[in-house]
């Protein structure tokens, strides 16, 4: 090469090189190429939607970010995994994801079981989750309040949701006084049932709790289910079985008569996306006869703030579908991490829990305020029963009832709740 | 005593639904001797064609499962030509792995052509609603599935005993060389034994649709439960799975009324005091 060549094309090389790979690192102000965000959920089976809502709202929520410059400048990167609704599939994964893929965070976790299985580990591999589903009391109250695993954080409402909101809407139903459970035939099947019948009673002495049928993950036949409860003449029917289980569980109530026989059913997590569409044809028909409840951890028809309107309809023109509770906890989760790390300035566990001390975050489910005790995120979603509204195309919770976060949400000393049948 | 019959006649559509997956398990073994693993996603795959015949396409309920059944049937045909056929020599232990294979592929094969997510489809007219029963409301979808049960129980006992098609196949059952011997196409009738064991796996996986979850991992679920009916009963022996699913599906449908605490491991404790008390099963001869 001609020497009077050689200085001039090496510095335009170098500074190609610089430009190319230099500023998206140089502006990362974490001295990391990217953030990597581990996510995962039940992407298959009867609950598998509940895992592609966790993937759409992580994925929609990493694009926002990256779009308005990142985290501190970092890119946030995600990886998506099955956890398959099993604990040993969801400890591998948060292996996986921690040790070989670097994920500096996790996020998501739909099952309690999977949850509660995960939870040592992640103090082990010293990284944060933040669970967006995963619903037993003992994740908070047990783990964090108890034995002080910061790596837990938990962005979704709890159980508190499915039990204590439902005591307090039927408490003043004086007509209703035989209380049966379908459960689903595990933690949390248990422990909502457990705490709506101990939340109950104190205000209703004179409820019974006459009857309980177990059904375990992917109960195909619920009949001799349904049908042994109302051999015992329930008043009202507390159901926990979720997702595709759900729907099933519904259509084969429908066909045994329940709806005529029952003034209340309580689907404790009916007013999820896939169940309200799963559902649509029996609610357009009034097949419940008004006598069907549900809430959620987030109805995208609450609340009517700019804020969730516009989440709405980014979501609907990004995926074509309504954000589902796990789409909104885990978009949320995202956003919560991004101010955390803001904050702190570093992505420490230590540094990163101190930073959500005290937070106040506005999100698309409303504000939601940090309790650095459990490491529980804090904020009110409505129940109400499926009802068609011209305004959309599936069912949604309609006739809100809404209590405020203080009054049904369990606050330390935390107080054992049975976690058996 | 009206609740215990009406749980009674909730277990008896219980006892059909399994009776449909363990008869094709059993018929499978008694001729081919082949524990097919993979009869559960032949199952799970009789209910996705269905689905896809009914709830996509729009065709008539029965029509639907009719094609599902032949859907079924000749991928039937292909596993045991294709693959089956070429280990019957070798040791039991490499049909269990190549059987099991079959349901790891027919999973994923399932989630990459149909998703993850579960399928509902809505439930025909005549099957919605429900009879009065015992002061109850007992559902017509149950009462169907009780009827196609007993149905296909009345057919295959016609088939196997009264028909020239079932001797042929008795024949090779009780002794393949001597069967051959005699001029009857051995490996025709074990495709066709075959791919007929799929057709009834099919059968309850497509008359399920409209009232059971249809998903990845049904079919797991399923063989395990038609894999116990069929060890009760006595592998190969058809009258014992039909037996056996009657005493599985009544008495977890009482399980689940009187001791719904302990209802799932009843099915264990009968199937380990059959294996105590005797191995073969309680209709092997």
């Amino acid at each position: 090469m001609n020497k009077k060549f050689a200085v001039p094309s090496i510095l335009v090389l170098l500074s190609l090189f610089v430009f190319v790979s230099g500023p998206a690192s140089a502006q990362c102000k974490l001295g990391v190429p990217a953030i990597k965000v581990g996510v995962q959920g039940a992407a298959s089976g009867p609950h598998a939607d509940y895992g592609r809502q966790i993937e759409m709202g992580a994925t929609m929520a990493a694009e926002e970010i990256n779009a308005a410059g990142g985290v501190l400048g970092c890119k946030v990167e995600i990886r998506f995994l099955d956890d398959e609704n099993r604990p040993a599939t969801g400890v591998k994964n948060a292996r996986l994801l921690v040790t070989d893929w670097g994920a500096h965070f996790t996020v998501g976790t739909d099952s309690s079981g999977v949850a509660m299985a995960m939870g040592p580990v992640l103090a082990e591999l010293k990284r944060i989750h933040f669970f967006t589903h995963a619903a037993t009391h003992r994740l908070t109250e047990d783990l964090v309040a108890g034995k002080g695993i910061k790596e837990i954080v938990r962005v979704s409402v709890p159980i508190y949701q499915d039990a204590i909101t439902a005591a307090l809407i039927f408490k003043d139903r004086m007509d209703i006084k035989r209380w049966a459970n379908i459960g689903a035939d595990y933690e949390y099947g248990y422990v909502a049932w457990n705490m709506f019948k101990e939340t109950l009673r104190k205000y209703r002495p004179d409820v019974e709790f006459v009857g309980e049928a177990w059904a375990p993950f992917l109960t195909l036949d619920f009949s001799p289910h349904i049908s042994a409860v109302m051999a015992q003449k329930p008043d009202a029917i507390f159901a926990t079985p979720w997702a595709g289980e759900a729907v099933m569980l519904l259509r084969q109530a429908l066909i045994q008569g329940v709806f005529d026989n029952v003034q209340v059913w309580w689907q404790a997590m009916g007013g999820s996306v896939d169940v309200l569409e799963g559902i649509s044809a029996e609610v357009a028909k009034d097949r419940f006869k008004g006598k069907l409840w549900a809430t959620a951890r987030y109805i995208h028809n609450w609340p009517d703030t700019a804020d969730n309107r516009a989440f709405i309809e980014r979501y609907r023109k990004r995926w074509a579908r309504f954000p589902n509770y796990s789409a909104e906890t885990t978009y949320s989760a995202f956003f919560i991490m991004k101010a955390a790390v803001e904050k702190a300035r570093s992505m420490e566990t230590d540094k990163v829990v101190a930073a959500m001390g005290g937070m106040q975050i506005r999100n698309p489910g409303g504000v939601r305020e940090f309790r650095s005790v459990d490491q529980q995120f804090i904020y009110n979603v409505p129940a109400g029963r499926p009802v068609m509204d011209t305004r959309y195309p599936i069912p949604v919770l309609g006739d809100l009832k809404v209590f405020e976060a203080k009054d049904y949400y369990r606050y330390p000393p935390f107080t054992p709740v049975s976690v058996t049948k | 005593m009206e609740n215990f019959a009406f749980q009674g006649l909730i277990g008896l559509s219980l006892a059909m639904y399994l009776w449909l997956i363990s008869a094709g398990l059993t018929i499978i073994f008694g001729v081919l001797k082949v524990v097919n693993f993979a009869h559960g996603s032949l199952f799970m795959v009789g209910a996705y064609l269905a689905y896809t015949f009914y709830g996509q396409l729009g065709l008539p309920f029965g029509l639907a499962v009719l094609l599902s059944l032949l859907g079924t049937g000749a991928l039937g045909f292909v596993m045991e030509r294709g693959f089956l056929r070429r280990i019957y020599q070798v040791d039991e232990a490499y049909q269990l792995l190549l059987t099991f294979g079959f349901i790891l592929i027919l999973d994923d094969a399932v989630k990459i052509i149909w998703g993850g997510v579960f399928k509902i489809p809505p439930i025909p007219a005549f099957l919605d609603g429900s009879w009065p029963v015992l002061g109850r409301a007992f559902p017509v979808y149950n009462a169907f599935v009780i009827a196609v049960g007993l149905l296909v129980a009345v057919l295959l006992w016609v088939m196997f005993d009264r028909t020239w098609w079932g001797r042929i196949v008795r024949a090779t059952a009780s002794d393949r060389e001597m069967a051959n011997a005699i001029g009857i196409n051995v490996p025709w009738v074990f495709s066709a034994v075959f791919a007929f064991g799929a057709m009834l796996a099919a059968l309850g996986g497509a008359i399920g649709i409209p009232v059971r979850v249809v998903a990845p991992g049904i079919g797991a679920t399923m063989i395990i439960q038609a894999f116990i009916i069929t060890v009760i009963g006595g592998l190969g022996n058809l009258k014992g799975a039909f037996i056996s699913s009657l005493i599985v599906g009544v008495l977890s449908a009482y399980g689940t009324l009187f001791f719904p605490v302990f209802e799932l491991f009843f099915i264990f404790v009968i199937m380990a005091v059959v294996l105590l008390v005797r191995p073969q099963g309680l209709f092997a001869r």
